[in-house]
């Protein structure tokens, strides 16, 4: 009985304490998440901004509308081009970075260390700047480069083609720093004696980072690879400083964000941009389920 | 990464939270005659929001118990900004609305009807149109600007042309004439993404975008200007892509570029640009004409708010923007063109030649009509003509093509 009581005294003080997080929580979270489903089913527009009462509902059409909206199409197909090249991507170079920090390069290491994690913490504007400055045709250091060695480059922004791998370039570049710094952590917890092991079996070089360090490391690389994911899907900032919120020429760099942004705020159709937000959730939902089952049955 | 996925999601807490905006104005205000009082709140944005402070201290000056307090907003984020005040209640008592957003703000409901008083038909034309929405009158010109052909006039003369072109055959004669004959990279910049370009050539060949609320660029006018317009990018006159960020002003300085349709702005800016000497090299000049010569004509409007506490001082402060002296006077300040015909005779107006090029082609220059859904519209047309000019036959399937694409949008 008095454990009971005990519990019950504990628990209210428990909830004393986190209610004032649980309220904005709930308040600027919760509240706004069930509404915009709500709204999903609704013709929520221009019109309806005064009285919002005055929406109409209109069950599934917005979502079936979508998948007939040739931009939207256009947009999920960008945004998986995105994440299935940009993902392995993030994930090979930020490991690969990793290894060659915690070995090779000694008294520089906190300064490759730095030189990786800056893009994550530099503000995308600046970096845009310069990125389109550099991609320009005209006056750009790359296409200069490349004449350099009798290559005529591409137009990047401006060719529908390269538009995407050029934002998949600044996507990697820009995370490759996030992957690093887990990696890095992770290779400080690879027991020494597992690699002295190995030598004395005869594994050298690449058979020790293939047979001892992959394996250790699977943990940190499924969860980088689900934490990756999740962010790629919802790729906004890249595309929209680097094409416009239009993606630029044919929609080419047109993300599913970017749509939900256009949709939401420039043309205020909030239903239509609900439903849509929705849909890309589903996908995001679909996709941490998969790699989470796949976390589960080789960890 | 922003976690955008959340867009939505915040828009709809604004709407939990928002407060109705009290309108208890369903009359059409009245200008009364003695002086303003109170605080009126405006908002201003881009280049006009960091400068009216200096308009509005006349005005102040003229009412002496009136306040007028300046929110100068960011360019990119003015429209944005604007319908979301509304959608939160918080909307200013007066804003600067751009021509082409009246017929979406109108149809948020939010917006007071003009005051009979203001009289109507000393604004342009093509201006005064942008301010009527279904048979109501919501705002008032302030200031406009309008597109012509910027050219230079050194690379012309090298290419043999002594004249502006004045015709469609001799803008593309300049064109080929320049790339090939006055070494340029290319004769013309055309962009291909944007409508406020695009549009004046369906209206010089006789075309319109709509009829009432049937979209018409499936007309032969319409096809025949799609036509042209996309036979200078087929045959490299004209970039066949437009990127994010590019900037035609130092393009056209060092000569690459060495035509484009712009407006009055630009004229700042190449000066800026070109530095000493440079002003002999260029020159403005109307748009070339096919049926017609029209242009786009744009600018802002001053809209009320029928949310404004203080509606009568807000219109006596619109109304006195509008008057010739105090339009002459923004331009000495800002260079903006006057909205206010008669404010085209005073001396201030009539210093610069090129400015006369504007005034001259502000008689025959139009906007398209206020649908709600304009932007979503303007934004369509701008990524179907980038397409159309890269990827469709001829002219007569790309008008097709972008006219099915607006139809499928609306105008209602």
């Amino acid at each position: 009985m008095t454990s009971f009581a005990a519990r019950r005294r504990t628990n209210i003080a428990g909830w004393g304490m986190a209610s004032p997080f649980a309220a904005i929580l709930a308040v600027f979270l919760l509240v706004p998440i069930l509404a915009s489903f709500a709204i999903s089913f609704t013709s929520f527009g221009i019109g309806n901004i005064q009285d919002w009462t005055s929406a109409q509902f209109v069950g599934l059409d917005n979502y079936t509308k979508l998948f007939a909206d040739d931009a939207f199409v256009r947009s999920l197909r960008n945004t998986a081009y995105f994440v299935v090249v940009g993902v392995p991507c993030t994930i090979v170079i930020g490991l690969l970075l990793a290894v060659a920090l915690n070995q090779g390069i000694g008294r520089l290491r906190g300064l490759f260390r730095v030189g990786y994690y800056l893009p994550v913490v530099t503000s995308i504007v600046a970096i845009a700047v310069v990125w389109r400055y550099m991609l320009d045709p005209d006056v750009g250091i790359l296409n200069a480069a490349l004449a350099q060695v009798g290559i005529t480059g591409p137009d990047w922004l401006g060719d529908p083609r390269t538009t995407m791998p050029s934002i998949i370039a600044l996507g990697v570049w820009r995370n490759i720093g996030n992957a690093m710094v887990i990696f890095l952590a992770a290779l400080q917890t690879v027991d020494r004696q597992l690699y002295e092991a190995a030598r004395v079996d005869g594994a050298r070089g690449t058979q020790l980072f293939r047979h001892v360090t992959v394996p250790m490391l699977r943990p940190a690389i499924l969860f980088t690879t689900v934490i990756t994911s999740i962010g790629y899907l919802q790729v906004f900032e890249e595309p929209f400083v680097m094409t416009g919120p239009a993606g630029g020429p044919d929609q080419a760099g047109l993300t599913t964000s970017l749509f939900v942004y256009q949709q939401g705020f420039r043309f205020f159709n909030l239903g239509y941009a609900s439903a849509a937000a929705y849909t890309l959730f589903m996908f995001i939902v679909v996709l941490a389920i998969v790699q989470f089952r796949l976390l589960r049955s080789r960890a | 990464m922003i976690r955008q996925t959340t867009a939505a999601v915040t828009a709809a807490l604004a709407l939990a939270v928002a407060a109705c905006g009290g309108s208890d104005a369903d009359q059409a205000a009245t200008i009364p005659d003695g002086k303003a009082t109170g605080t009126i709140d405006v908002w201003a944005w881009g280049n006009e929001g960091e400068i009216l402070g200096e308009l509005t201290k006349q005005f102040e000056a003229e009412n002496p118990d009136v306040k007028v307090n300046v929110t100068a907003i960011p360019v990119d984020a003015a429209h944005d900004k604007i319908l979301t005040s509304v959608a939160g209640g918080q909307a200013p008592d007066v804003a600067m609305v751009g021509t082409t957003w009246m017929g979406e703000l109108a149809r948020t409901q939010a917006l007071d009807e003009a005051p009979a008083e203001i009289d109507q038909s000393q604004f342009f034309e093509g201006a005064a149109d942008t301010v009527k929405v279904d048979g109501k009158t919501y705002g008032v010109p302030w200031y406009v600007e309008t597109r012509v052909l910027y050219y230079r006039t050194d690379i012309a003369e090298k290419a043999g042309i002594t004249e502006a072109p004045k015709t469609w055959d001799e803008l593309k004669q300049a064109a080929r004439a320049m790339k090939a004959k006055g070494g340029a990279k290319f004769g013309i910049n055309l962009s291909t993404n944007n409508w406020q370009e695009y549009l004046p050539f369906v209206w010089q060949a006789g075309g319109d975008l709509a009829d009432g609320e049937t979209f018409t660029l499936d007309s032969p006018q319409a096809a025949e200007a799609t036509g042209f317009y996309k036979s200078f990018a087929d045959e490299g006159l004209s970039p066949n892509t437009t990127k994010q960020g590019f900037d035609i002003t130092p393009a056209f300085v060092r000569g690459t570029h060495p035509m484009f349709f712009s407006g009055p702005w630009h004229m700042g800016l190449i000066e800026e640009a070109g530095g000493e000497g440079f002003e002999d090299k260029w020159a403005v000049a109307p748009m070339p004409a096919k049926q017609t010569n029209t242009s786009f004509v744009g600018g802002s409007n001053w809209a009320v708010f029928k949310s404004s506490q203080n509606r009568e001082a807000a219109w006596k402060f619109v109304e006195w923007t509008t008057k010739p002296e105090t339009q002459a006077a923004w331009y000495e300040i800002s260079s903006d063109l006057p909205a206010n015909q008669e404010a085209w005779e005073l001396p201030a107006l009539k210093e610069d030649p090129n400015v006369e090029v504007f005034g001259e082609q502000l008689n025959d220059a139009k906007s398209p009509p206020p649908f709600p859904r304009w932007e979503e519209i303007g934004t369509a047309l701008n990524a179907e003509l980038d397409k159309a000019i890269r990827s469709a036959p001829d002219g007569r399937q790309a008008a097709q093509k972008i006219n099915e694409t607006v139809s499928a949008i609306g105008a209602a």
